[in-house]
């Protein structure tokens, strides 16, 4: 909380107006209220209309919040963003703590290297989106530059359809996610465990706790909070990801790596599906507001 | 090391082994990409798995930087990055200010729409913000694509900022106002000169983001003369691939260089900011 709350009123005559906290957020207010909140509620206006790019027209009506829910790819949507979401958040927070503890582990014993080792991980998290998609796609690429099948045929294996397999491309999207966000579950992860008072783990080793009872009973109860604000920034993050994914799949084949946010762009600036497309963006802004909500409960 | 008892030395080993995967996991990727950049378009296409090439080469950065456009979308990326981050830690440092410094009603409402603001998809406004900025005549400028970047910083300024004047005591502003300057003075005069490396990671933090935007250039500009690096190297994606790859490679190296250098030179600064910001209020 901040520190100094209790306010000295200066020796001015009459109202001062620099006491007054509206003419400080008075800018950041303006701007976000011009280009972020009217129009998300544009959205939510839209969402209710037939809207189309290509005729201005448009009717107020429950369609397209029907044509979405029960018309539409919406399985296939829900099926590849659950997947892209899901397995990012497992894959990023079991990875991400299991290199947080290695760093730790190396860092208490002071061993060379663990800098080195912890700035190459972050690196990959401060990669744009669009090379990250397009250093993945050159990974997986089915052409004769794709690192993974050509390690595959030299062990004698044939090649796995890696983007163009639709029950393989929503994986390879997320192992590509997992690779660019662990970075965040990791550093969090690592400061949290620089926290965990070290008495704790003398004590536990006073009782004869081993290894794996210190890590169940001390380092994850006191690690909750921060895995718990890890789930909710990588759902966030990945639910967001566009970037990414964009490069790497575009969306296919078919509409099997479609994520949300593709689906909304695809629906939007293909189709010229405004309606359908503003359904599709409400529902990133309520799962967004409610992410918001259980982090900023989860804050001190 | 065989200084090290038994013991130790087995977990020493081990935890090497642990960092040996992974660095094989983060640095391959980006090793390949770097391998095909400096390929030859004869050996691009060679069967055998090789990460060096058997003759190295820089023509492909040479011949990606005399794409036309090429600089451009380098330069364009720079101007709309930065601008980005500076319009915001102009417009975010007031707020955090207030934030850490006042009392008021609203103030948990306030923190927790700056929060929501940074949560939301830029995309989720872009649908509507599109035709708006084409009714005020702000597609394909980038004026109008830097009120964005400024839009989206923001939130995330605000919030990193905050954190940092938390951290100062209040007591030195205080002194200075009982002096009889104002509390804006003693804003500009004590706090923001205090507050350096907070600002300067806030601001490295959001520019580097701002390299990385794609979603925003993507939807407002479309000539080619104005686009960023992101959209940029998209639309070479596009091009060349299964022609020149190693053109796309070269690309997206360059890229990605300037924000791996900008983080390794301040990595220490923007680590500790981020950690900081995300886990408190």
């Amino acid at each position: 909380m901040a520190a100094g709350t209790h306010q000295i009123v200066p020796r001015r005559r009459g109202w001062v107006f620099d006491e007054a906290p509206a003419i400080w957020l008075a800018p950041l207010g303006v701007l976000l209220a011009a280009f972020y909140l009217w129009p998300a509620l544009q959205v939510v206006r839209t969402s209710f209309t037939d809207a189309n790019l290509m005729e201005p027209t448009a009717r107020t009506t429950l369609d397209s919040y029907r044509d979405v829910l029960f018309y539409s790819g919406l399985n296939e949507i829900g099926k590849a963003t659950l997947v892209f979401v899901g397995g990012s958040v497992v894959g990023q927070l079991s990875f991400g703590l299991l290199i947080a503890l290695a760093l730790d582990a190396g860092a208490k014993r002071k061993l060379p290297g663990v800098t080195f080792v912890r700035v190459a991980v972050l690196a990959t998290w401060i990669i744009p989106g669009v090379a990250s998609g397009i250093t993945w796609q050159l990974i997986f690429s089915e052409s004769r530059v794709g690192f993974l099948n050509g390690v595959l045929n030299a062990a004698g294996m044939r090649s796995i359809a890696w983007l163009s397999d639709p029950d393989i491309a929503i994986w390879s999207a997320t192992l590509a996610n997992i690779w660019r966000g662990t970075a965040l579950s990791m550093i969090l992860l690592y400061a949290g465990l620089q926290l965990i008072p070290g008495s704790l783990y003398e004590a536990a080793a006073i009782d004869g706790a081993g290894r794996f009872q210190a890590f169940r009973y001390i380092t994850l109860p006191q690690l909750k909070p921060i895995l718990l604000i890890n789930v909710i920034l990588v759902t966030i993050f990945s639910l967001n990801t566009f970037d990414l994914v964009l490069p790497l799949t575009g969306g296919g084949p078919g509409r099997s790596t479609e994520v949300l946010a593709l689906a909304v762009y695809n629906t939007v600036f293909h189709d010229f599906n405004l309606g359908e497309g503003s359904v599709l963006a409400v529902m990133m802004l309520l799962i967004g507001l409610g992410m918001t909500a259980g982090y900023a409960r989860l804050l001190r | 090391m065989s200084l090290l008892p038994g013991g130790r030395r087995a977990t020493a080993i081990g935890l090497y082994l642990a960092y040996g995967g992974i660095l094989l996991f983060f640095m391959l990727p980006l090793l390949w990409l770097l391998s095909l950049s400096v390929r030859g378009p004869a050996e691009i296409f060679v069967s055998e798995l090789r990460l060096i090439p058997r003759e190295p080469t820089l023509i492909n950065f040479a011949q990606v930087l005399q794409i036309r456009q090429f600089p451009l979308y380098l330069l364009n990326g720079l101007k709309l990055a930065v601008g980005g981050a500076a319009g915001a830690a102009l417009i975010a440092a007031p707020a955090a200010y207030a934030c850490s410094r006042f009392d008021f009603k609203a103030k948990k409402a306030a923190l927790f729409a700056v929060l929501a603001f940074q949560m939301i998809s830029p995309l989720v406004v872009m649908v509507p913000l599109y035709r708006y900025m084409d009714s005020l005549g702000l597609t394909e400028s980038h004026a109008g694509a830097l009120i964005i970047y400024v839009a989206i910083a923001s939130p995330m300024s605000t919030w990193l900022m905050k954190g940092f004047f938390d951290g100062l005591p209040p007591e030195l502003e205080q002194a200075a106002m009982i002096d009889g300057c104002t509390r804006f003075g003693a804003f500009r005069r004590i706090v923001l000169p205090l507050s350096v490396p907070g600002l300067a990671a806030a601001f490295i933090l959001t520019a580097i983001m701002g390299w990385s935007q794609f979603i925003v250039p993507f939807i407002l500009l479309s000539k080619p003369d104005l686009l960023p690096i992101s959209v940029g190297i998209y639309n070479l994606l596009g091009t060349y691939t299964g022609s020149a790859t190693q053109l796309v490679a070269a690309a997206s190296v360059l890229s990605l260089l300037p924000a791996i250098v900008v983080f390794l030179v301040f990595q220490r600064f923007i680590v500790g900011a981020l950690t900081a910001g995300a886990l408190k209020e």
